[in-house]
């Protein structure tokens, strides 16, 4: 739990610091990568699947706005 | 017990690898390897027989993300 913690810090810091959208995304992936042990923690299984399926959603989502430019 | 240790150090060890790296196409690597090890620690903690899917869920999300970026990143077909 201690190591899924700093994972969620690690991503925050992260998605704070860096200045590419690419990088930011990276980073977001990571954050939500440390929150689903805290989900499975309790038990919410049915929680944790759904999630895990609408989050790259949002994330796909995110990459049609910004899309590079020079292609 | 100890295997549940191993695949966190993995994770927290590749987080700080996707942190310390400049190039955004080395960082993708080492985002697999996050998902991966949080897939581990995901089936590892729970003796719950409905564990697998919600892995096997998160594996297959995490994948479809982190492919979703790369082929981002590299703008696609040229034409």
């Amino acid at each position: 739990m201690i190591a899924c913690s700093a994972l969620v810090l690690i991503g925050m810091a992260a998605a704070i610091l860096h200045r590419d959208p690419f990088d930011k995304l990276i980073s977001l992936s990571i954050l939500i990568a440390g929150i689903f042990p805290f989900i499975v923690d309790r038990g919410y299984l049915d929680v944790a699947a759904a999630t895990a399926l609408i989050a790259p959603l949002s994330t796909i989502f995110i990459l049609m706005v910004c899309r590079r430019e020079n292609t | 017990m100890i295997a549940i240790y191993v695949c966190a150090g993995i994770a927290v060890y590749a987080a700080i690898r996707v942190i310390l790296e400049r190039n955004t196409m080395r960082k993708l690597p080492f985002l697999n390897v996050v998902s991966f090890a949080v897939t581990g620690i995901i089936a590892l903690l729970l003796p719950h027989p409905i564990t697998i899917a919600a892995a096997a869920a998160y594996f297959v999300g995490s994948t479809l993300e982190s492919n979703a970026i790369a082929s981002a990143w590299s703008g696609g077909i040229k034409k």
